[in-house]
């Protein structure tokens, strides 16, 4: 058995049994370095050195002076950044929410007996496996205006939106492009909360029926507190990953109709790949990741002290 | 307002004699094999875009290969790669690619970047000069105003993508619908020929289900014209091109400051603005790509469209309506013929600075452009885009299926002037291109875009022009 300084407790190897020598002092090192190397190559590095662009200017890939804080300056005081902040927050506050609470009333209907159940399971894994750039199109054979499925049947007969279709709706898009993402999002939240339910343990349920608690008080003093860890993290990937689409708005609106769906991310593409202002766009992305880095921390801490989730 | 596109029609056939004298005169033992012993076994890549007409043009390919001995490394990508890969590929300063073809918005950047090689020196040598290139024979302004910048010259144009007015045959000859017209408007229907003809059959031919076209019910919606509407595609390209700049306006004066708010622009907004409620639902939605398509499956009556896109719908079997269509030049303003603008983009392929090869590139290039292969590619069958005015008298121009679709693409190319070389063009286009969207929708109104473009094209640059 080893000791907490990483020697071995003579006292614990059996009898007649030679005492083992104790590793050495860069075996641990050793045996995480290829993943430590790896995350350095592919994240860490990329990442210093997008903050190094932000401090500089940037265009046309062609590194320049210095530039102090004068690519966060311009990008703090334009308008367009604050605007896919406000879409990229009013994307996240409906989107993730809906999906959290389907997803977890669907995992407890698919918690109870269900028929068919095993034959439902893995359809419900389709949307999240699909990738985004697909289900991007497939929403555009849906919905795009004059000849998508539901447009052309449904919509347009009815006069649902009037004279635009949902995708060149100002107004429109941006829900359309949540009920996107809530399509495809909310069974695989599904399927994570359905694989907790089932990992939680029987005996208090049965403890609290003997006592006579009801199926909400069930929930909300036994599911509730033991799948906490679960529905937080779970919560909190989505909602960065939320925060982040790209793809399926890229297809759908290119961040129109004006700049009424254009998140971060799609704005960060734009500054990168048509304006080729790099310093600038490197600036959006340390801006988002610091958002996220502190949102991040206070959410662990709160997390952990308050629903002891960690 | 001055309009910029006069003095850059003299600046470029100025430019286009200039080439004509430099050329020099033919050497007689002059061959590609000859001009390309030095460059034996080279590889060099290129990089264009695939449409129809390239994948031709890359059947047509090993035959320089066959000539020269210089290897070529052709490789197609769709509009939006060609454009994001071969820009990274310049601005990165790989240098993977000897040649990339650059539509004419993409020059103003490039060239503001310093990563074309201009070619003037390998124009003028006459190891490499071919006799057979001919050069006073390219169509023009589209040429010199594409290729040439100041007092050099980048690449030599190889597409002249241009838009043409395009609509329902059927509909046109249907002597019910032609009768029903005359007594509304009082005069012939046909092809218009200005804008506010274009205006009254949009309106005419605009119908719900239920109501009849040319003697059928129609189960849905009939539209009267249909023009890109998305974001990010070329919707403001179009606006610009064919209405804008045919009022008389432009989004810069002759200085480049932004001259977004003139009146000739607002009224020409409205006129294009006002076209939308005769469209189907989903025009924002609209890319250069569904436009055709909407066409070829008959949903609307005209409409306003790339001509080498049409190529890929009007062909046998490609839609359900191919073969029921006509086609003419683009509208006008009434009174104001001689100002008429159609939108084109007329494309290069340039050099990399960072090419290893350049004279065995540009031998590729030049070979390109020149009149045997551009007749081969024209009379392969599967439709093209001149840059000759030779080809026009090609028998398949003349006498094919599409001799009207050419003669539409005729007519628009002796008008189409090459975009200005604004090094902000990306950023200027993203903006004006979300602007056009909003007014399309009726989001803001005509004046209140105009302005906000304004403000928005002075916020991007004060001097809109590359110096």
């Amino acid at each position: 058995m080893a000791a907490a300084d990483g020697t071995v407790d003579d006292a614990a190897v059996p009898a007649g049994q030679p005492a083992k020598a104790g590793p050495a002092w860069w075996y641990p090192y050793a045996l995480i370095a290829p993943a430590m190397i790896t995350f350095v190559i592919i994240s860490l590095v990329p990442f210093i050195y997008t903050i190094f662009i932000s401090f500089h200017e940037m265009k046309f890939a062609r590194l320049g002076d210095f530039a102090g804080f004068d690519n966060y300056t311009a990008l703090l005081t334009d308008s367009r950044f604050w605007n896919s902040m406000k879409i990229a927050g009013i994307f996240v506050a409906i989107a993730v929410p809906l999906e959290f609470m389907l997803g977890l009333l669907g995992a407890l209907l698919l918690n109870r007996p269900l028929y068919g159940r095993s034959i439902l399971v893995p359809f419900l894994f389709i949307p999240s496996m699909m990738a985004p750039i697909v289900v991007g199109l497939l929403w555009k054979i849906m919905l795009a205006g004059s000849w998508g499925l539901l447009s052309t049947n449904i919509i347009e007969p009815l006069g649902l939106i009037g004279d635009s279709s949902i995708f060149a709706s100002p107004n429109l898009a941006l829900y359309a492009l949540i009920f996107v993402d809530v399509w495809q999002w909310t069974p695989f939240m599904m399927l994570a909360f359905y694989a907790g339910l089932q990992a939680l343990p029987v005996n208090p349920y049965r403890a609290a029926a003997v006592d006579g608690a009801s199926p909400l008080q069930s929930f909300i003093r036994l599911t509730l507190p033991m799948l906490a860890p679960l529905l937080v993290v779970i919560g909190l990937l989505r909602l960065i990953d939320a925060f982040k689409v790209f793809d399926s708005i890229f297809v759908l609106t290119g961040g129109g109709p004006g700049t009424s769906t254009e998140m971060p991310s799609v704005l960060a593409y734009k500054m990168t790949f048509e304006f080729w202002n790099l310093g600038e766009a490197s600036a959006l992305a340390v801006i988002v990741w610091l958002i996220f880095f502190a949102f991040c921390n206070v959410f662990y801490q709160l997390a952990k002290r308050k629903l002891n989730a960690f | 307002m001055v309009s910029i596109s006069s003095r850059r029609r003299r600046t470029g056939s100025a430019l286009g004699l200039a080439f004509v004298l430099c050329a020099g005169p033919a050497a007689a033992d002059w061959s590609y094999k000859t001009a390309a012993e030095p460059y034996q076994g080279v590889t060099i890549r290129v990089l264009d875009e695939i449409t129809p007409l390239q994948e031709t043009l890359a059947t047509l390919v090993p035959q320089f290969t066959e000539e020269t001995g210089i290897e070529v490394d052709y490789e197609l990508l769709n509009h939006f790669e060609v454009i994001n890969k071969g820009q990274a590929d310049l601005l990165s300063g790989r240098g993977y690619y000897d040649a990339i073809m650059l539509h004419g918005f993409q020059l103003g950047p490039m060239l503001s970047a310093e990563v074309l090689r201009p070619i003037d020196d390998l124009l003028a040598d006459e190891a490499l000069q071919s006799p057979e290139f001919d050069a006073a024979d390219m169509i023009e302004p589209a040429y010199s105003t594409t290729a040439a910048f100041g007092d050099k010259r980048y690449g030599l144009i190889n597409w002249n993508y241009n838009q043409i007015y395009w609509a329902r045959k059927d509909l046109f000859e249907n002597p019910d619908e032609m009768a029903a017209f005359k007594d509304k408007y009082g005069y012939e229907l046909a092809p218009p020929e200005t804008f506010t003809q274009l205006r009254d059959i949009a309106e005419f031919f605009t119908r719900p289900a239920g109501t009849t076209l040319a003697g059928e019910t129609l189960d849905s919606d009939f539209y009267g014209i249909v023009m890109e509407g998305v974001k990010g595609g070329s919707t403001f390209l179009s606006l610009w091109g064919n209405f804008i700049k045919s009022y008389g306006g432009d989004i810069v004066d002759a200085d480049g400051k932004p001259t977004f708010d003139s009146p000739e622009n607002i009224e020409a907004i409205v006129a294009w603005a006002d076209l939308w409620q005769f469209a189907p639902p989903g025009m924002a939605e609209y890319s250069l790509l569904d436009v055709p398509t909407v066409m070829g499956n008959g949903i609307a009556a005209q409409a306003i469209a790339w001509s080498d896109f049409v190529l890929g719908i009007d062909q046998p079997g490609a839609a359900p309506y191919a073969g029921k269509f006509i086609y003419a030049g683009m509208p006008h303003k009434e009174g104001m013929e001689a100002e008429r603008s159609v939108e084109g983009e007329t494309s290069v392929t340039a050099i990399s600075v960072h090419s290893e090869h350049p004279e065995a590139t540009f031998l590729f290039l030049q070979w390109l452009a020149e009149r045997r292969q551009q007749e081969a590619l024209l009379e392969a069958g599967n439709g093209g885009v001149p840059i000759r005015n030779s080809s026009w008298a090609l028998p398949v121009m003349q006498e094919g299926e599409l001799a009207g679709l050419f003669s539409a693409m005729e007519d628009s190319l002796k008008v189409i002037v090459a975009k200005p070389k604004m090094p902000d063009f990306y950023e200027l286009y993203d903006v004006l291109t979300g602007i056009s969207q909003e007014i399309g929708l009726g989001a803001l109104t005509p004046e209140e875009g105009a302005a906000k473009a304004q403000a928005a094209m002075l916020d991007i640059c004060e001097t809109c022009l590359l110096d």
